[in-house]
């Protein structure tokens, strides 16, 4: 067992995986039980884990735990923990958010999180709404692409 | 700490009671970021939570907030919000504050989440509002007549509905919640169907929706309960192959299980269970007992079989329908044309793998799991733990994707008896290669259809035949004698066409590569088949497929009206730019119709679709929105399907065990899409499945215009393995 120092969504945390090179999506999803990242495919080839993590988007499924101690790690429900003030940081979360909810986006759901991450750093990464609907590569079952990119091209 | 039932409930948009909660769990100190274990709530511990149930169906809290309880499950098809449409038009519920929960099944007839037309607490078969709608409107309607007796007896005075949940007698307005104890004991009055349109037919905005953008969806693999330990599963790397021998023990892991057929490795942790069940299956510590024959689970021996028995004379043959003589009719058909076209078997792929989590102890046990089938859980946990029914709770999850693969049994049944033996609860979740390589696959076709015509085009003779392996074979029927065969040539049977004779036939073709209900089962094949030969006929005839298919359907006005609509939709007659082609094809399933046209071009020599266009008459549209994303998402997962997809086998080694090799669309792919809801007010029919069959002859009809015509799918065979096949040299015949 190690124990690891993580700073995620905004806050210090310690903690204890069996090994360093254990993947960030599980120390999220099994030892902070930040469940809105997801498991899809273990191999970089979904999107569903995305998270972002000193600003820029990665796979957690390919991100030791034991290479971000010290990074800054924001999931999903870091940019949505406060909706009546939005995080300074990723203020596109919220045009993101109402923007999926306004063009009714998700189907099954499960790819949204990874999707709405991968969103939110292209537009960061100073990308216009049609730019990063072009640029969106990640992997939905259900089909919910036209939407996407409605919804990402009703951003400025 | 607010309640962990609380967090889970589905609020909609602006109420979002689960946001306020998430602003707790997740505030300024460090200690708040650990989420505490979460669990699904249920109607049985709500009940006692001060909330009053009117029936199976309704409950009002003490703040008037109506919670619905649903009988079939959400795995993105929008039937949460579809069902409650249906019961807040009847009883004009406040829907700013609704939420809608899963129904918890109980043992038998019982059990009110049965889908009405079904008889089953299940989904499939696009049935969720087909199913529901009459009945869960009755069952709103005397719902409604219960609160307006109890309110109008305690006030004395005459109450109607005011709307928003309210009841009025003219002057002043009540709350349902305050009558909803005194309606729960009154009886049934015959139920009245309200006249109002508030709900029904508008595209109210999804109430699962706005927990899916914020993380706080939970779905099967999400769910933590107290205690619990975590499970990898190993199946044999052939398929069909049964554990011989396999350890107690694994380093890493808390137990090593043999399940019979599979063993399961359970640790304190997913990665851990994972890392643990890929090292002892690389250690050769388990073996195998493999299947006898191995040609039984080879794609290319059962496929080169099932090209056999499209031909044969002697095959044992069931007959699906048969009016008139249809041999010596297609005998002195001028026109004649024998085809046969084959489709691959597929893996369902849900963006969620099967995951289970189970309890069980000495006298209960409870589940949380994403199922298509809640009441064949509780019979699986039922028969695995002994245990009566009434103590055993099913909880269903949202759904990461389900496409049939989720009404099964298999993962369940794991989940069960790895906390039956480990005496925790265990959250068994498969790894994205073992949910590749053990899926319940499509069955593979081969469809000969003989089709004879007149000059006219007048269809003299219409002969088919689908040789598959019965999934309901593989699950102890006994072949061409069982009425459930008819899956196997749904899409070829009972077509609305006018055809003066007609046979269709299933042969069995005896295999042991395991299948299942792949989203829009027989018309996921037959359509391609039957809608490819139609286009065919046309071409040999001279007349236009949008024009051949309305001589044929002259009889059926919905359909009629659905081709018209397409026709218009999609500008059929309008010229289109030299290298672009346009194709269509038609489906009546799933108790609506469907009709889609596709405008394609080749981009270096594949298949580059810029359009597609559907017009849907799926009968009283209860949430248009949710139609128009239904066909959306339905004609992509057609189009990735007929272009890549297929799961092939040899001597029972899966070729494809990640999306590596399982190309899915991606945005680059994706046409645009224009969908038309052709309102006939029919009763409604189904929508999840109907986007799916028409795409693929689509495409073919297309292609076939431009280049070859293609009767095998997927279009491009084994892309992602490196062997990518000419186009132009490819498999027509």
């Amino acid at each position: 067992m190690a124990k690891v120092n993580l700073n995620v969504n905004g806050s210090p945390v310690s903690v204890t995986v069996d090994s360093l090179d254990t993947p960030l999506l599980w120390a999220l999803r099994d030892s902070l039980g930040l469940t809105g990242t997801k498991y899809g495919c273990g191999r970089e080839l979904c999107g569903a884990c995305a998270v972002l993590i000193n600003g820029q988007k990665q796979l957690s499924c390919d991100v030791d735990v034991g290479e971000v101690a010290g990074s800054e790690i924001w999931t999903i429900e870091g940019l949505a923990a406060d909706l009546a003030s939005p995080n300074p940081k990723f203020p596109s979360y919220a045009e993101v958010r109402k923007a999926w909810i306004d063009n009714q986006v998700p189907q099954c759901g499960f790819c949204q999180s990874g999707m709405i991450i991968a969103a939110v750093s292209l537009l960061e990464g100073g990308k216009s709404g049609s730019a990063a609907a072009a640029a969106m590569d990640h992997l939905c079952v259900c089909g919910t692409y036209p939407r996407i990119n409605k919804a990402l091209r009703s951003i400025a | 700490m607010t309640s962990t039932s609380e967090r889970n409930m589905i609020g909609t948009a602006g109420s979002e009671p689960l946001l306020v909660n998430r602003r707790t769990l997740l505030g300024a100190a460090a200690s708040a970021l650990v989420i505490p274990f979460v669990v699904i709530s249920n109607p049985r511990r709500a009940r006692a939570g001060g909330a009053t149930q009117l029936d199976a169906y309704l409950q009002i809290d003490a703040e008037n907030r109506a919670t619905v309880f649903v009988g079939s499950c959400e795995m993105g098809q929008g039937t949460m919000t579809g069902l409650a449409q249906i019961v807040a038009e009847e009883l004009q519920l406040d829907w700013s504050t609704i939420r809608v929960e899963h129904g918890v099944p109980v043992s038998g007839s019982a059990n009110a989440y049965r889908n009405p037309k079904l008889n089953m607490h299940i989904t499939g078969g696009s049935t969720a509002i087909w199913g529901w709608y009459a009945g869960l409107r009755d069952a709103a309607a005397i719902a409604r007549g219960k609160l307006v007796a109890a309110g109008s007896a305690a006030t004395g005075a005459t109450l109607t509905v005011a709307g928003n949940g309210y009841l009025t007698d003219g002057a002043r307005t009540y709350p349902y919640s305050d009558f909803v104890a005194d309606a729960a004991s009154l009886p049934a009055s015959a139920p009245t169907w309200a006249a109002s349109r508030n709900y029904i037919g508008k595209s109210r905005q999804r109430v699962d929706i706005p927990s899916k953008t914020d993380g706080s969806a939970i779905f099967g693999m999400d769910v933590r309960v107290p205690n619990m330990l975590y499970a990898a599963i190993i199946h044999c790397p052939t398929n069909g192959g049964k554990v011989q021998s396999a350890p107690s023990s694994a380093s890493g892991a808390v137990a090593v299980v043999n399940l019979g057929d599979s063993v399961g490795v359970v640790a304190g942790s997913t990665y851990a269970a994972m890392s643990a069940a890929r090292s002892l299956e690389s250690s050769g510590r388990i073996t195998w007992k493999l299947p006898t024959d191995l040609t039984r689970v080879d794609t290319a021996a059962i496929n080169a079989k099932a090209l056999s028995l499209s031909k044969s004379t002697t095959a044992k043959v069931f007959k699906e329908e048969e009016v008139g003589a249809p041999d010596s009719s297609y005998a002195a058909s001028s026109r004649r044309l024998d085809l046969t076209y084959t489709t691959p078997n597929l893996a369902h792929a849900c963006m969620e793998v099967l995951n289970c989590t189970a309890d069980v102890r000495a006298d209960s046990c409870e589940l949380w799991v994403p199922t298509q089938a809640a009441e064949w859980c509780l019979g699986t946990a039922m028969a695995i733990t002994g245990l009566a029914a009434d103590r055993i709770t099913v909880n269903t999850t949202f759904l990461g994707g389900g496409f049939g693969r989720k009404i099964e049994q298999d993962y369940v049944s794991q989940a069960v008896t790895l906390s039956k033996t480990v005496g925790r609860p265990v959250k068994l979740m498969w790894s994205r290669e073992q949910d590749f390589r053990n899926d319940r696959y499509r069955p593979a076709s081969a469809m000969r259809v003989r089709l004879g015509a007149d000059a006219s085009g007048a269809i003299k003779s219409f002969i088919f035949r689908n040789v598959s392996t019965s999934i309901n074979v593989q699950r102890g029927s006994t072949p061409g004698n069982n009425p459930e065969d008819t899956g196997a040539v749904a899409g070829a049977a009972n077509l609305p066409y006018a055809m003066q004779t007609r046979r269709v036939e299933f042969v069995h073709n005896d295999s042991d590569l395991p299948l299942g209900y792949w989203r829009s089962v027989g018309e996921s094949y037959n359509t391609f088949a039957v809608e490819s030969a139609i286009d065919e006929m046309a071409k040999l005839l001279g007349k236009d497929p949008m024009a051949y298919r309305k001589q044929l359907l002259a009889g059926d006005a919905r359909a009629v009206a659905v081709l018209d609509a397409l026709s218009t939709l999609s500008k059929w007659n309008a010229r289109l730019p030299s290298g672009t082609a346009r194709g269509m094809a038609f489906l009546k399933g799933f108790f609506s119709y469907a009709a889609a046209a596709v405008e394609l071009k080749l981009v270096s020599g594949r298949v580059s679709l810029s359009k597609v266009y559907c017009a849907v008459d799926c009968g009283v549209a209860i949430n248009p929105d949710s139609i128009r994303a239904q066909i959306e998402g339905g004609i992509l997962h057609g189009m990735s399907a007929a272009l890549w997809h297929e799961v092939t086998f040899t001597k029972g080694k899966a070729a494809v065990s990640n999306f590596d090799r399982y190309k899915m669309a991606k945005m680059a792919d994706v046409p645009v899409i224009s969908v038309q809801i052709v309102e006939s007010g029919a009763e409604p029919g189904g929508i999840g499945e109907l986007g799916v069959p028409c795409v693929a002859p689509a495409i073919a009809n297309a292609h076939a215009k431009l280049a070859t015509r293609r009767r095998n799918l997927p279009f491009y065979p084994g892309l992602g393995l490196g062997e990518i096949e000419d186009d132009e040299g490819g498999d027509d015949d």
